[in-house]
């Protein structure tokens, strides 16, 4: 029983570039925790931004299951003016996302017009 | 005497089940449609999966052809001008492929950087008013920039108890010119055990 149940965790490894050549511009941010369950075990490592020539705000959050096993949560991007006024979409909406255990996994998301100038995501853990 | 209480004893138990019965079920009540507490189904496409490929598909074009300068308008200082043209829904279920494709209006009007014709379409004008207003005050049509076409695809696979659908949502925006100057495909893959399946 205990190899059977030992045999269903699993994790990921990675390799990447030790002299990446891209440089990310990390900003700092702003965390509420309600649920620590969550954050415990997919945590956010950082987020890094850009904007583009025609100054479309991109954002990039790096996440990481902190556990052994598959994590599946949702995630949901508002985005704001610079006035602080919530930008109103339809696609507006809750995305699925799985990371397997100990995968570090990029969340980005593109402004929907260069009006956006901040954000705020919004993680919960899956209910399925 | 005693058949008459052993049938009335019955009696009350099956009004009294009924009554914990009806009382056990959910209560009707509205939900957050952008929430993640959706009814998901494998078989079909749920709402939240046509607002998921429509954000998808227009922070791709933001991404690779807004945000970079390369979407070109015919007319100088004006937005780009787009038409829709032929979305086939290609999938076992029936729905209307406005679902996505006027999200994705939606979107891209809010970039400020493309605006959509609603006179010139495949079949018909969708606001035929418009159409003939254009045509009595002598409004001289402007043609499209480009167009939007596209496909929804379903791939389906058993293995056992479990179930899987995959849609895959395929896009390209055309010029006048013939050329595709965008293209995109998202897949939103569901998995549920047979007796989860929403046929």
């Amino acid at each position: 029983m205990l190899l059977f149940t030992a045999g269903c965790a699993t994790s990921m490894n990675s390799v990447e570039n030790a002299q990446a050549t891209g440089h990310r511009k990390m900003v700092s941010d702003k965390r509420v925790i309600t649920d620590a369950g969550l954050y415990d075990r997919v945590s956010v490592v950082g987020i890094n931004t850009a904007t583009g020539p025609a100054g479309f705000l991109k954002i990039q959050v790096e996440v990481l299951n902190t556990t052994s096993s598959l994590r599946k949560f949702t995630y949901r991007v508002e985005w704001f003016d610079a006035d602080g006024m919530l930008i109103n979409l339809p696609t507006t909406t809750a995305t699925p996302r799985a990371l397997e255990g100990g995968e570090a996994g990029m969340i980005t998301a593109t402004a929907p017009t260069d009006k956006a100038k901040d954000f705020k995501i919004k993680f919960l853990e899956s209910l399925n | 005497m005693k058949t008459n209480s052993t049938s009335t004893f019955f009696v009350i138990s099956a009004v009294a089940g009924s009554f914990l019965l009806s009382g056990c079920g959910t209560p009707a009540g509205y939900v957050d449609p952008n929430s993640s507490r959706l009814v998901t189904t494998v078989g079909q496409i749920n709402i939240q999966d046509f607002s998921s490929a429509a954000d998808a598909m227009v922070a791709s074009l933001i991404d690779n052809l807004i945000n970079p300068g390369q979407l070109k308008s015919g007319s100088p200082g004006e937005p780009a001008l787009m038409a829709i043209s032929r979305i086939t829904n290609d999938t076992g279920q029936q729905f209307d492929t406005d679902l996505l494709v006027k999200k994705i209006r939606v979107n891209l009007l809010r970039t400020g950087k493309v605006q959509i014709t609603t006179t010139v379409g495949l079949n018909a004008a969708e606001d035929p008013l418009a159409a003939k207003l254009q045509v009595e005050t002598g409004t001289k049509t402007r043609l499209p920039d480009y167009t939007l076409s596209g496909k929804i695809i379903q791939v389906r696979a058993n293995a056992g108890s479990l179930s899987q659908s995959s849609f895959v949502f395929q896009l390209s925006l055309t010029s006048h010119g013939g050329i595709a100057v965008w293209e995109e495909e998202k897949t939103i893959t569901k998995q549920g055990s047979k007796s989860s399946v929403g046929f």
